[in-house]
């Protein structure tokens, strides 16, 4: 019965939506089903080939991205002192732009699969490595006192304890990351690759073949879902129970002394130089385009170029904060109206997978059509870019509320709200503080890849430009203060998150 | 997962339509050990690169002792980096990129030009069209502001005030023009409005080469040293472009089935490539190619180069351009 209602609903939004199509005469900006399904049987060969195309790269992409991910994790985990290098190091690895990265891993793989490969796995590792790093923590401390009296080390705790607690975060990390590999795979072949979803997007896009348009990105969207559900089942399978109770005593305050903090700072900074400058001297990269930290100093060291990158600098902040905030709330709001209406989760997530895993070129023209190019449709873009991993990370963390808490709830006869407010969300806080960190340099790329799309300013066009001024030392710096604004931005909210967590979550707090 | 690139090249030529043409020239050239070539197209294949697809599938190149590879390009991958880099011989540029490449640095020469015009163009609806850069004033123009620097060269060049003109920064796409939000779009010639046209759009071009925007567009770079070192085989690559670009004047539509047959996973329509394919033959041949041949320039179009590129903000010499190697090919 059930099954027959949700097939009519899926009748419904075709109708409606073929409706709209037709109703829009002329229109260059959708197509309906009924065009898209005459498309796609006449170009199954050619579609099913670039499809397979860009799943076979997604998928070693995928299985890279996510080890290196669960493998820094562990080492964070059973070797705390290393986490804010490999934290830092994640993050400004994850900031480099494609239009950074893409020239770089041409060179260095050649014609092939490489880069689109290594574009997916960079697409994913960063998001599960954060996934993991709160799986890895979820463990009650009586639990680990447990293990040390035993005089169990670190590794055997991982592997006998945190392994088994991070589960439901690894499937978070891996639901996120399957619409994001895919993604990955296409935008890389956007560096050079003869064949694949992406290239036949582009083509369809310039050529003004809306039904094809519409067809990819449909399908797209289909294999994105596929994949998430995919995950989304395995994890059901092999993680069927509930959480346990998490009840840790509020950590002890562990403040650093001010030059203990400034010392690490330095350090960082500096190894970073080191293996910025080392990395591109082992691989024999081109200065012309892979430039080292000193070309970055020597440029920056002329005031006009500052003064350029410090006013485009300006207008990319101004527009990545509100859209940081749009994206964080739309994903954890639409999490929790999702918890409170589990029919509108039926509708709301393939729409959200979709919204995810479309390449951005194909859904800037209807968002800018339907939010206009100024701050609002700014926003709204960016919002639309970055929301998916909050709220995937979200509804796993308001179902992770322990099954005891909700038995206290209901024994008392508590409402609806009242457990949300009083036992769900608080739950679901460590996961949303993990995906606001995630949000960070997402909200940063997809601002200025807007700016790029849409509004013709920032960082974003800046950085555009150096494909036809061949100005790599501005992209460069580019790339160095969009590190720089992510580094401060995720210590910001970083340090928020303690705040909370030190309440709600004090075995986060390590 | 990176394959050399003669497998590629060969289990393509094998398993493409193309194959019976194809292999004929491609398996002997592995037999008999010539010398591999990497050329970095501009773009993603299609017909724009017609004459290309011509010289490799009729083995010019391979009689000439060369096995080419032709890696294409795409959003993301700029030609300079992988010429600089010496991983490609030779990679299709323009006059400006050039021009802005050697003042970061770069050690490229210009050795042949393919595109004598700038197949920049203002495209228009037929219902409100621009014709000539008059028209401009008081619309909406739809571009990468990233290609500002070209549309003030042109009000410049016909005294048109650029603030006249509203810019609306767009991705490269007919549909902002189609839909509506603007009035016209700076783009190629031989792309979006042959897209607009093939879907049965009625638009119109105006080429802005035909307004003093001179600028050599679709030009061969390579580096010094690959000029110093490997100069035979930069010549024999121009042979065989040269050869191949005759064949493509001679049938368009030829080639236009040739591009559709060598990439059958590249999504190309065959009407629009085959309209592609004539609308660039006024760009590629003039008075000057049919006397001199193919790629051929003069110290006259290099001082309107320059003129121009000054214009665009750019300060180049006459050395920028060498054609020393065409003077071989040609003599």
């Amino acid at each position: 019965m059930t099954r027959l209602r949700r097939l009519a609903g899926v009748l419904a939004g075709l109708i409606i939506w073929e409706a709209v199509a037709r109703g829009l005469p002329g229109s260059v900006l959708i197509s309906g089903p009924v065009p898209m399904a005459l498309h796609f049987y006449e170009h199954a060969g050619l579609i099913t080939r670039a499809a397979l195309e860009t799943t076979s790269n997604a998928v070693p992409g995928f299985f890279w991205g996510n080890l290196v991910a669960v493998a820094l994790a562990a080492l964070v985990v059973v070797v705390p002192r290393t986490e804010r290098v490999v934290a830092a190091l994640a993050l400004l690895v994850f900031c480099i732009p494609l239009i950074a990265s893409g020239p770089i891993l041409r060179v260095l793989y050649g014609p092939g699969d490489g880069p689109q490969i290594a574009l997916a796995a960079l697409a994913v590792y960063y998001t599960t490595f954060l996934a993991m790093l709160v799986g890895l923590r979820a463990v009650p401390q009586s639990w680990t006192d447990l293990m040390a009296v035993y005089g169990r080390g670190r590794f055997d705790t991982l592997i006998r304890v945190r392994a088994r607690a991070s589960l439901p975060y690894l499937f978070v990390g891996l639901q996120i990351a399957a619409p994001a590999a895919f993604l990955g795979a296409m935008i890389g072949e956007f560096t050079g690759a003869e064949r694949g979803l992406g290239v036949l997007t582009l083509r369809a896009m310039r050529g003004l073949q809306i039904d094809a348009t519409w067809t990819l990105a449909t399908l797209t969207a289909v294999i994105a879902m596929i994949a998430y559900r995919f995950f989304g089942w395995l994890g059901q399978k092999l993680v069927g129970y509930r959480p346990v109770i998490l009840l840790s005593a509020p950590g002890a305050k562990t403040a650093r002394s001010l030059p203990a903090r400034a010392a690490e700072l330095v350090g960082i900074t500096l190894l970073v130089l080191i293996l910025w400058q080392v990395l591109m001297d082992g691989f024999g990269l081109n200065a012309f385009f892979a430039k080292r930290p000193a070309d970055v100093a020597l440029f920056l060291a002329d005031a006009a170029n500052r003064e350029v990158l410090l006013s485009a600098l300006g207008e990319t902040l101004s527009f990545t904060l509100p859209g940081y905030l749009a994206g964080l709330l739309l994903g954890a709001g639409l999490a929790v109206l999702l918890v409170l209406s589990p029919p509108l989760s039926r509708a709301a997530m393939p729409v959200a997978i979709a919204l995810r895993a479309v390449p951005i070129i194909t859904t800037a023209p209807l968002l800018v059509l339907a939010f206009g190019r100024g701050a609002a449709g700014t926003v709204i873009i960016v919002a639309v870019m970055i929301f998916f991993p909050t709220l995937v990370a979200c509804l796993q963390g308001l179902r992770q509320t322990p099954g005891q808490i909700f038995d206290v709830f209901n024994s008392y006869g508590a409402g609806r709200f009242r457990l949300l407010s009083a036992a769900q969300i608080p739950a679901m806080l460590p996961a949303f503080f993990a995906s606001a960190r995630m949000a960070v340099p997402s909200a940063l790329l997809a601002v200025t890849t807007t700016e790029w799309l849409a509004t013709g300013r920032g960082i974003g066009v800046l950085m555009a430009l150096t494909s036809s001024t061949s100005n790599y030392n501005m992209l460069w710096s580019c790339v160095v203060a969009l590190s720089v604004v992510a580094v401060i931005f995720y210590a910001l909210v970083a340090m928020c998150e303690r705040a909370v967590l030190r309440v709600y979550a004090s075995e986060q707090v390590a | 997962m990176t394959y050399p690139t003669h497998l590629n090249r060969r289990f393509f030529l094998q398993t493409s339509a193309a194959g019976a043409v194809a292999a004929a020239t491609g398996l002997p050239a592995q037999a008999a050990g010539l010398r591999a070539v990497n050329f970095q197209l501009s773009w993603l294949h299609s017909v724009q690169f017609g004459g290309s697809y011509i010289a490799a599938s009729k083995g010019y190149w391979s009689d000439l002792g060369l096995d080419v590879s032709l890696a294409q390009g795409g959003p993301n991958a700029p030609v300079e980096p992988p010429v600089v880099s010496g991983n490609a011989l030779v990679g299709i540029s323009a006059a400006d990129y050039t021009a802005a490449a050697v003042s970061e640095g770069a050690p490229f020469r210009i050795i042949a030009v393919a595109m004598q015009k700038n197949p920049f163009a203002i495209a228009s609806l037929a219902g409100n069209p621009v014709n000539t850069p008059s028209d401009l004033v008081g619309k909406k123009i739809g571009m990468a502001v990233a290609n500002t620097p070209v549309l003030q060269a042109l009000c410049t060049l016909n005294d048109i005030d650029i603030n006249a003109i509203e810019i609306v920064p767009t991705q490269y796409d007919p549909a902002p023009l189609v839909s509506g939000q603007v009035d016209c779009l700076l783009c190629w010639e031989t792309d979006l409005p042959v897209a607009m046209s093939v879907q049965g759009i009625d638009n119109t071009t105006m080429l802005m080469a035909d307004h003093g925007y001179a600028v050599h567009s679709q030009t061969y770079i390579a580096t010094e040293d690959a000029l110093a070192t490997r100069r035979d085989d930069l010549v024999a690559l121009l042979k065989g472009e040269v050869m191949g670009w005759n064949d493509y004047l001679a049938d368009t539509d030829a080639a236009a089935e040739l591009t559709m047959e060598m990439f059958p996973d590249a999504g190309l329509d065959l009407s629009a490539q085959k309209l592609q394919a004539a609308r660039q033959v006024p760009l590629m041949f003039s008075d000057l190619t049919a006397e001199y041949g193919f790629g051929w320039f003069t110290d006259e179009t290099v001082a309107a180069n320059i003129e121009t590129l000054a214009l665009l903000g750019r300060e180049v010499s006459a050395d920028l351009w060498d054609r020393s190697l065409l003077e071989e090919v040609h003599g």
